[in-house]
């Protein structure tokens, strides 16, 4: 079973998120805030870390560079999930160390399926 | 040979020769009488010593003899047998001595005295104390006596006065060897005595030789060096033959006044041929005095007139070229007085007139047809005139003075002053008129020069004051980065007011260091001027415009516009405007944009997915009724922050309504607090009522909205929940309601700007608490529009209090 961080702060969207993966056999591993979710990072392996830009401790760009930069977990592909849609953010978000960046509102199944897509291409080159 | 010719050729060499030989025969012969002196104590010393062995070991013999009598005595008087014993005991001792004194024997005198001795001990140890000592103790006393009176006794006395006599001899001998010690001694110290009177008469014969050969020849060198000093003739008389250093001083010395009296008569020559010399000079320097003085008097009326033209062409003050023009032009024609005086206006200018004597010429000046003669003749004309009585001073005779009138014309055409100049008892020279009349026009062309800087410095005052007034700061860069022009705005923005004028010239390296400064980041800023001031296209593509902000925090733009003058560029012009609120205005929508995304997309999201699963999935009916649930919450949130933007709107735009009533707070509060009660149960909610009236007059409805939202904060940014209080009481004729939390407080810098629009405290700690920074800007609105106040006091990390002060309703009061 292929394991997903969520770090997302509103808990309506993380239910929304986890009850759309968990339909898939996914097990989803939920964090609060950025500092929730880099404890989590340090002690397990994830195959996903799908993360919130705007959260309280540390932003989701934060959560990033500290992945990337300070090697935890450092080769896990991460999805950024914002309501801060403008380019600007897509490309800071990019330039930190995301891998794909998807804008609120969203939807849930094109969520599933970029999710799916991830992690069978993960899979494919391993 | 050789050393004899060396000492002959140096006075010093011998000096020393005959100093050392004096020395070391000296030091020899006083060495050989110290020593034979020496040895002559030796000798005496160890004689003496000699003798004084012996006559001591004389003396111990006769005491031994003496003590083995006495012995000898005791013992037949006391027959002691000790005593007995001790006088048999000398004998050894006796032949002891008797022995080193033989070891001592130098005459017969002591073998003699020797002999005896022996003799006289043999006799009296061996033969005779025996014998007497066996009949004394065989109690035979006679015998003892027969033996004493039989000659012992007597030769015991002999023996003694032998001993004497030997000593007494011993002593002779020690006084004749002192007297013979004296005696040498004496001769010694006569002959020191002679020595040294000797080696006296050799000194004075040294000292003697010395003084003839050095001392005199140079007390000779000394008076003939005197007599040439005092400029008369000497000869120095040393021996021709002398080679030493004195033959070769006089040789040279002689050579020296030759030499000196040769340059003597050559000086004396050259003098005279000075003297004639100076004769001659004298008589052309008393005529270059007579061309100097005149060349004075010409250089004074020269100095005078470039000083008139040196004022004239550089001072735009009117008065000091007035002034100038009639001080620098009396010495000039040689005036005693004069005055240059304005036709149309009061301006003037004199020198040695009294105030009295101006105002009389200026109220003549009318009448007196100077001015209708000047105006026809258009050229300087002289009169002459009988002093006045003033003016005659003690003189009782007549007098005339010469009084000059010269016209000054403005370009050349109308006549605006006249100069007037008096001389006494000298005519003025009609040849200078011409020179006269030239200076005048030159004042006049100074006038006109004044006239145009004054129009130009009006119109320049004009442009100025105009440029102050504009809000953009302006200034005007020449080409090599001179300031040109600046505007008082532009030297308020830069902190400058003061130094306005200064600014006017300033360097580019001055007023841009004084712009880095001021601006944050100044780089680019400074490389964007760079450029512009050096650019030279007349139509540049791209618009000209660079955005900076100062320390201060203020945002400005900066545009500029080449000035041109046909395709010559005279300089850059900049304008820079202040769009710190433009810039904030932009700030704000960005951020509220920014704001209204996320807050929006967020349950919008959650609207959205959550319909998208009920739409495509099978879900059971109690997770649809969860999701629709969900939808419905998120949806009321929306309606709640899409209530909020119009309901600021309608407040700034005027078109809030309130229904206001008389309205009692406290049970307003209470279901304030009990609605946020459900929202958290880490908080407690209390509402105290410290006395007084809660009524006020306002809308109930809005007046809970702007409560739920401050008591909503209190809840929503004290996360690690806590007590939130509200306190009401009456004060001064108001309803107070602190709203009190301890919270995360808010930080120094964020009180001022609270209230304000879409303002939210940016912090890592809030990033969790939304919100459209709304809520307190609509509270504030609503308060405001009810009469009251809110302010807002807080500790960062600790908690806020907020207090809303509204008027206590009064029955009578008309609210309809």
């Amino acid at each position: 079973m292929k394991r997903i961080l969520l770090a997302e702060d509103e808990e309506i969207l993380r239910m929304l998120i986890i009850d759309t993966l968990e339909e898939e056999d996914y097990q989803v591993i939920e964090a609060g805030d950025g500092q929730e979710a880099l404890d989590l990072l340090m002690v397990e392996k994830y195959d996903l870390i799908v993360l919130d830009y705007m959260m309280p401790a540390y932003s989701g760009l934060e959560v990033i560079v500290k992945i990337r930069q300070e090697g935890i977990n450092k080769d896990v592909p991460i999805m950024m999930l914002s309501a801060k849609s403008q380019l600007s953010e897509q490309e800071k978000a990019i330039a930190a160390g995301a891998d794909y960046f998807m804008a609120k509102p969203f939807s849930p199944l094109e969520l599933l399926g970029k999710v799916r897509d991830i992690l069978n291409e993960k899979n494919t080159i391993q | 040979m050789k050393k004899i010719q060396f000492n002959k050729n140096s006075i010093v060499r011998r000096y020393i020769f005959l100093m050392g030989v004096f020395i070391g025969a000296f030091l020899l012969l006083a060495g050989i009488l110290l020593y034979s002196f020496y040895e002559l104590n030796e000798e005496y010393t160890s004689k003496n010593s000699q003798l004084e062995d012996k006559e001591r070991l004389v003396q111990r013999m006769e005491e031994a003899f003496i003590k083995a009598f006495m012995d000898v005595r005791g013992y037949f008087a006391y027959n002691t047998e000790s005593l007995k014993k001790k006088a048999l005991e000398q004998d050894p001792v006796i032949m002891d001595y008797m022995n080193q004194l033989s070891a001592m024997e130098e005459s017969y005198k002591d073998q003699a005295f020797l002999e005896q001795v022996e003799d006289f001990r043999k006799y009296y140890f061996i033969e005779t104390l025996p014998v007497t000592l066996e009949e004394y103790e065989n109690g035979n006393i006679e015998a003892v006596r027969a033996t004493a009176n039989g000659g012992a006794t007597k030769k015991i006395e002999a023996i003694m006065a032998d001993i004497d006599e030997y000593n007494d001899a011993i002593n002779d001998q020690i006084d004749a060897n002192f007297i013979e010690l004296k005696k040498i001694q004496s001769y010694v110290q006569i002959a020191f005595v002679v020595f040294v009177l000797v080696f006296l008469i050799v000194l004075l014969r040294i000292t003697r030789l010395m003084f003839s050969e050095i001392a005199k020849p140079l007390a000779g060198f000394a008076a003939a060096a005197n007599e040439i000093a005092y400029g008369r003739d000497a000869v120095i008389e040393v021996d021709k033959d002398r080679n030493d250093e004195l033959g070769v001083l006089s040789v040279a010395f002689n050579r020296m006044i030759e030499g000196i009296q040769e340059n003597e008569q050559n000086l004396l020559a050259q003098n005279e041929e000075l003297v004639a010399q100076q004769d001659e000079l004298h008589a052309q320097q008393l005529e270059l005095q007579e061309a100097l003085e005149f060349v004075k008097n010409n250089e004074q009326k020269l100095s005078s007139r470039n000083e008139l033209i040196n004022k004239l062409a550089n001072s735009l003050d009117k008065q000091e070229v007035l002034e100038s023009a009639v001080l620098n032009m009396c010495p000039i024609i040689g005036a005693e007085k004069g005055i240059i005086a304005f036709i149309d206006e009061p301006s003037y200018a004199s020198y040695g007139i009294s105030p009295g004597g101006v105002k009389q010429f200026r109220g003549n000046l009318l009448f007196s047809g100077v001015i209708d003669r000047l105006q026809v003749e258009r050229k300087p004309f002289a009169m002459k005139r009988q002093c006045a009585e003033d003016e005659k001073g003690y003189h009782s005779e007549y007098l005339f003075s010469y009084d000059l009138y010269i016209p000054i014309f403005l370009s050349g055409k109308k006549l605006i002053a006249i100069m007037a100049f008096t001389r006494y008892d000298s005519p003025f020279d009609g040849r200078l008129m011409e020179e006269y009349e030239a200076l005048a026009k030159n004042v006049g062309i100074a006038m006109d020069k004044i006239n145009l800087y004054q129009k130009s410095e009006e119109a320049r005052r004009l442009n100025q004051d105009i440029l102050d007034t504009i809000q953009e700061g302006v200034q005007l860069v020449s080409g090599d980065g001179e300031i040109l022009l600046v505007n008082k705005k532009f030297c308020e923005l830069f902190g400058c007011p003061e130094k306005l004028h200064d600014m006017d010239g300033c360097s580019w390296d001055e007023w841009t260091a004084l712009l880095e400064g001021t601006i944050e980041e100044a780089g680019d800023f400074i490389d964007f001027l760079k450029s512009e001031v050096a650019s030279q296209e007349k139509y540049p593509a791209n618009e000209r415009q660079f955005t900076y902000r100062n320390k201060a925090g203020k945002v400005f733009k900066v545009y500029c516009e080449g000035l041109f003058d046909g395709n010559t560029k005279l300089g850059t012009i900049f304008v820079h405007r202040n769009i710190t609120k433009e810039f904030e205005v932009d700030r704000i929508k960005s951020e509220f944009v920014s704001t209204v995304s996320h807050e929006l997309r967020t349950p919008l999201a959650s609207i959205l997915g959550f319909t998208e699963l009920i739409l495509t999935r099978e879900l059971k009916p109690e997770r649809q009724k969860k999701y629709l649930s969900t939808i419905h919450n998120e949806a009321g949130r929306l309606t709640a922050l899409i209530n909020d933007f119009l309901d600021i709107q309608r407040m700034e735009s005027g078109k809030q309504g309130y229904e206001k009533i008389q309205v009692e707070m406290l049970p307003v509060i209470n279901k304030v607090i009990e609605l946020q009660k459900v929202q958290s149960d880490r908080h407690e909610l209390t509402l105290k009522f410290l006395g007084g009236s809660d009524v006020v007059i306002g809308d109930a409805g809005k007046l809970e909205q702007a409560l739920t939202n401050l008591v909503h904060n209190a809840i929503k940014y004290s996360p690690e929940g806590g007590k939130v209080s509200v306190i009401v009481f009456e004060k001064d004729g108001m309803v107070r309601m602190e709203i009190q939390d301890e919270g995360l407080g808010i930080p120094p810098e964020a009180i001022d700007k609270l209230f304000e629009k879409f303002y939210r405290v940016d912090n890592s700690d809030r990033r969790s608490i939304g919100g459209t920074g709304l809520g307190l800007a609509i509270v504030k609105e609503i308060i405001h529009d009810h009469g009251g106040e809110i302010s807002v006091k807080s500790q960062f990390g600790k908690g806020s209090t907020f207090t809303i002060s509204l008027p206590v309703s009064d029955s009578q009061t008309d609210f309809g």
